[in-house]
């Protein structure tokens, strides 16, 4: 499968770059076609232009500033996220990439004001995440991120598409043990892609 | 009271525009301080850099650009944000200014056991003017992640007990002139009452 890899930590010796590239590494290992984009590392800008903004909804037009990305999503069959999670969301560069990148014309249509989704080539995604707190705390915070991928992406993409969301919490508690049995998850969901 | 309007929005002469304007407005009809923070207009940087997080853990973050930004949180005892719901949720920008403003140490600070200690509880009330494109119902069932994000992610490190206030104008890309000027009046009689 073509699978893009949406990346975003800034730490290249943190937990996150280190399952981001055992994500890469096994399913490069499993016979996939890797799309790494790793956001810090492409310098991408998470800020919706005035622009972009004003041409929002002209399907075809609106892809102009972003065509390069807006090309690999349409490529990739399936798509990884891999972020850690900040103040109950994603970082701002991820947020961004969906701001700009999932366009009208790409992953919806517009029809009389309503989102119809279309990002029909999109057969699996998976999230993989770190949390500070507890699952309990995120769950009372609405656990923003874990609904974003579970019911807005999923319902974005190809109906019945595969879906996963492994996420470590209480990151800040965390131990070698706990990372090990993490990494460890992640790792076989990646050789089973 | 003093209040900080957080404005988010690209385009100088939207909607959103008008909402700031008819919010700033009303809280000096109160008799009330404003101060308004444009994130468009003053081009912040909402990516967290390499350097912020390795030290997110070593104290309040140093960067220059910050040091208005976290002055600006001391200062206020309300904060009113106005912004575009854009993917049910924040706008990458000011998703952003919570990342490296609202950091360890200036917003909360870290116990024993990951325990959270609040720093912001001279803040008594959060208000969020908003625009989706959305229905209320579609927001409702993706969980509203934008709304969450600040009400209930926030607010825990605000004053005990801080008020809050959620406007928000649905299905803005059918509104017409009268459902606009409608939620103008709404903004103005909630804020005023706020």
């Amino acid at each position: 499968m073509n699978v893009l890899v949406l990346y975003a930590h800034p730490v290249e010796t943190s937990y996150n770059a280190e399952l981001h590239r055992l994500i890469v590494e096994r399913l490069s290992a499993g016979g996939h076609t890797v799309d790494d984009c790793d956001l810090y590392a492409e310098d991408f800008d998470p800020r919706l232009t005035r622009e972009e903004r004003l041409i929002y909804q002209q399907e075809g037009d609106n892809t102009e500033s972003v065509r390069e990305y807006v090309e690999r999503l349409r490529q990739a069959e399936a798509l990884v996220l891999s972020f850690p999670v900040w103040n109950y969301g994603y970082p701002a560069i991820l947020k961004g990439f969906f701001d700009r990148v999932f366009l009208p014309g790409v992953s919806f249509h517009l029809v009389d004001g309503k989102a119809r989704p279309m990002l029909h080539n999109v057969r699996k995604v998976v999230a993989v995440t770190t949390y500070g707190g507890s699952r309990l705390r995120a769950w009372l915070m609405g656990d923003p991120p874990r609904k974003i991928v579970g019911r807005l992406m999923r319902s974005t993409v190809k109906p019945g598409a595969g879906y996963a969301y492994l996420a470590h919490y209480k990151m800040n508690l965390s131990t070698d043990a706990t990372r090990a049995a993490f990494t460890e998850k992640v790792r076989r969901t990646m050789d089973a892609f | 009271m003093r209040f900080l309007v957080v404005y988010c929005h690209p385009v100088p002469e939207s909607f959103g525009a008008a909402v700031r304007d008819t919010a700033l407005q009303t809280i000096n009809a109160r008799g009330d301080e404003a101060r308004l923070i444009d994130l468009y207009a003053e081009r912040f940087d909402p990516v967290m850099s390499a350097d912020e997080r390795r030290n997110y853990n070593d104290g309040p973050p140093t960067e220059p650009d910050l040091v208005s930004h976290i002055e600006h949180l001391k200062w206020a005892e309300a904060i009113l944000f106005v912004y575009p719901t854009w993917w049910y949720g924040l706008p990458a920008m000011l998703k952003g200014w919570f990342d490296r403003v609202w950091a360890r140490d200036v917003a909360f600070t870290l116990g024993e056991g990951g325990r959270i200690n609040p720093l912001m509880t001279h803040i008594q009330k959060l208000g969020i003017i908003t625009t989706c494109g959305a229905p209320w119902w579609l927001l409702f069932l993706m969980g509203q992640p934008g709304r969450k994000t600040i009400m209930r992610g926030l607010r825990p490190l605000c004053a005990k007990g801080c008020r809050t206030m959620f406007l928000a104008h649905y299905l803005m890309d059918v509104s017409t002139a009268a459902t606009r000027e409608a939620f103008l009046e709404k903004v103005r009689r909630k804020v005023t009452a706020f």
